[in-house]
């Protein structure tokens, strides 16, 4: 955020007023005077005139009445060589107050921030993140259980349930994400069309490219998209906000009126998003076959009736059922690890951003490793 | 009042035919506002009376919708950024420190930014500052976070004199914290204005703060500003003034100002 200083440092100080305030210095080496305006602006220069001056003999006394201007940086200057021996005569009845009170200050120097050596700061981020590791698990596991009784009861005892909260959150991470998403599902299918029928020509098999987008966008590519999609986007709003609310007191607010934050903060965001994530996902599909519809058409010469007689064949009904299957399960990642970050916030307006970033980056990190394991684990019953 | 501040001639700071608007609500209609150099001057108004608004009006960050602001001579708006930076000094209601540098950085930015001192040299008049303010040095690197409200006024405090400001707007000062520091907070005020000569316009409702230390008062009410010393306003038989300048909390305020004039 800071400019770089040294590169406008020359600039500004000159145009700081029209007439630039000058410091001049005037004696025989012995006994010096200063005069016009000793500030902040002119500091510099009446040290560097002042140290010329007092090479040519020791100088012990320093003349101040002809200063029009002290300020408290030429205060503190003064009361420097003051203290370094130097008498000051001449100082106007003006003058004499602010010197007074900043000679009077007891200044002590900053204390000095204590540097690490390189190789130990490393060893003290590894410690760090290992310890940090661990409560993150241990977190995750507790709000998983928390976030998950606090859902069944609210099943359980339906009154409990805020429809409202729900149908807005349903809104703001459905409705209003499915041009972004719809749009990502295309691209997606023509990316892996294009590369399909350049890999597979030289073979002969291009045809295959039909179910190659088919297979993949409905068991992975639809999914996947869609639940980063909602990472970044409703993910990240879920800390915002909760994180806010928790910068403003409100969920403390929330505690003491007996009302508990997991029950009307977590638990409609997650009854939410777990509906809303495999509607989209169904709809990132559709939107991915009629991308590959059209890629097929205009590479392939496929009409767009052909291609469905091909794609009727290429996939089966648990194609669609694992791509779907996995949505909710992603959903509720998305919103545990959010709303967890959101409600770690403590205070500051840095660590609003700080916990929105993690939250997005192990939202999506969790998405893709689940994915890794449900493929797996798809593969071993062989659906 | 300091012979600094009394060097030349006129008023340091004077709105004319100021108007604020919101959508259809008149905030403040054609208001008019001289500032003598060296005075302390209160702006008070009960909540919702515009008090914040005229104060970013009169520092620039607000254009009003008619109506003109003379800074120092010349229209707010023409001047110069850096000239600003050495003209005023504000203090925002909640410190507004930037919470990733230390106290220190943070007073020391103004200076990095606008004079030409080397890092040594800025680091002494930050130590300086934070004095002047009454904030120990160790607390130059601490993070604003880890200060207390009080602590936190003052920092901010020691950062609005970075530049050693002809004008200093306080918003607030004294709110949210306890008496004591509120008090101690008044005495600083009142100090750096009698030793430094800085102009000091406070906006604020604590009437303590008002009574003791503002040499004039300017009361927005009804979307019209009157200005006067703190005895002649009490006697006012306008209505928002009255009930502002005669309730049992404005008695307490008085009497503090009796027995803070008494020393």
């Amino acid at each position: 955020m800071l400019p770089n200083a040294g590169s406008l440092e020359g600039k500004r100080v000159a145009s700081a007023n029209q007439s630039p305030p000058t410091v001049v210095v005037s004696g025989d080496g012995d006994r010096l005077a200063l005069a016009g305006a000793l500030e902040i602006v002119t500091l510099a220069e009446a040290r560097n005139s002042l140290q010329k001056w007092s090479k040519q003999g020791s100088s012990r006394s320093l003349d101040v009445a002809g200063l029009d201007r002290l300020d408290t940086p030429g205060a503190l200057f003064l009361c420097g060589l003051r203290d370094q021996g130097v008498k000051l005569t001449g100082i106007r009845a003006e003058h004499r107050a602010l010197l007074d009170l900043i000679c009077g200050l007891d200044l002590k120097p900053l204390p000095k921030v204590e540097s690490v050596p390189h190789w130990r700061q490393l060893v003290i981020q590894l410690g760090k993140g290992a310890h940090q590791a661990r409560h993150d698990v241990i977190d995750i596991i507790t709000f998983v259980g928390r976030a998950a009784s606090w859902t069944v009861s609210a099943l359980i005892h339906p009154e409990c349930l805020r429809p409202a909260s729900i149908s807005r959150h349903i809104a703001e991470t459905g409705m209003h994400a499915l041009p972004i998403i719809g749009l990502m599902a295309v691209m997606i299918a023509v990316v892996i069309g294009y590369q399909g029928v350049a890999q597979l020509r030289p073979y002969g098999g291009e045809d295959f490219t039909i179910n190659l987008v088919a297979v993949s966008v409905l068991r992975e590519m639809g999914v996947l998209i869609t639940a980063i999609m909602v990472a970044g986007r409703s993910g990240s709003a879920f800390t915002a906000e909760i994180g806010v609310m928790q910068t403003r007191e409100e969920v403390d607010a929330l505690k003491v009126m007996g009302i508990e934050p997991m029950q009307v903060l977590v638990v409609p965001r997650l009854i939410a998003l777990v509906i809303t994530l495999p509607l989209l996902t169904f709809f990132a599909d559709m939107m991915g076959l009629i991308g590959g519809a059209a890629i097929s058409q205009s590479l392939l010469d496929v009409s767009p009736l052909q291609y469905l007689t091909r794609v009727r064949q290429a996939v089966s009904g648990s194609d669609l059922f694992v791509g779907l299957f996995k949505a909710p399960v992603f959903a509720f990642f998305i919103t545990i690890v959010s709303c967890m970050h959101g409600l770690r916030v403590n205070g500051s307006a840095e660590s609003v951003g700080r916990e929105t970033t993690r939250a997005v980056v192990k939202s999506i990190f969790l998405v893709i490793v689940l994915d890794a394991f449900f493929s797996i684990l798809f593969e071993r019953i062989g659906i | 009042m300091n012979v600094r501040a009394q060097a030349h001639a006129g008023p340091i700071l004077s709105a004319r035919g100021i108007v604020n608007r919101f959508g259809t609500q008149v905030v403040h209609d054609k208001l008019n506002l001289d500032v003598v150099r060296g005075e302390i001057i209160g702006i008070a108004g009960g909540s919702g009376s515009g008090k914040s608004v005229l104060l970013k009006t009169l520092i620039g960050l607000r254009q009003p919708d008619a109506g003109e602001v003379i800074l120092n001579g010349k229209p707010v708006h023409a001047i110069g950024a850096a000239e600003k930076a050495a003209l005023i000094g504000v203090l925002f209601q909640q410190g507004a420190l930037f919470s990733s540098l230390s106290v220190a950085q943070n007073i020391m930015l103004p200076m990095r930014e606008h004079t030409a001192l080397a890092a040594g040299e800025r680091e002494q008049i930050a130590a300086m500052k934070l004095a002047l303010a009454g904030l120990p040095a160790d607390s130059g690197i601490k993070p604003p976070s880890a200060l207390s409200g009080g602590m936190v006024k003052r920092a901010a405090f020691a950062r609005a004199l970075a530049l050693d400001p002809r004008i200093l707007f306080l918003d607030e000062p004294t709110s949210d914290l306890d008496p004591v520091s509120a008090s101690g907070i008044d005495a600083l005020i009142r100090s750096l204005n009698q030793s430094l000569g800085i102009t000091v316009v406070i906006v604020t409702h604590d009437l303590t703060t008002l009574f003791t230390i503002c040499s004039r008062i300017a009361v927005l009410c009804d979307r019209k500003i009157t200005v006067d010393t703190a005895d002649k306003l009490r006697k006012s038989e306008q209505p928002g003034i009255r009930e502002f300048f005669r309730g049992p909390r404005a008695e307490g305020a008085m009497t503090a100002r009796k027995s803070s004039h008494g020393n």
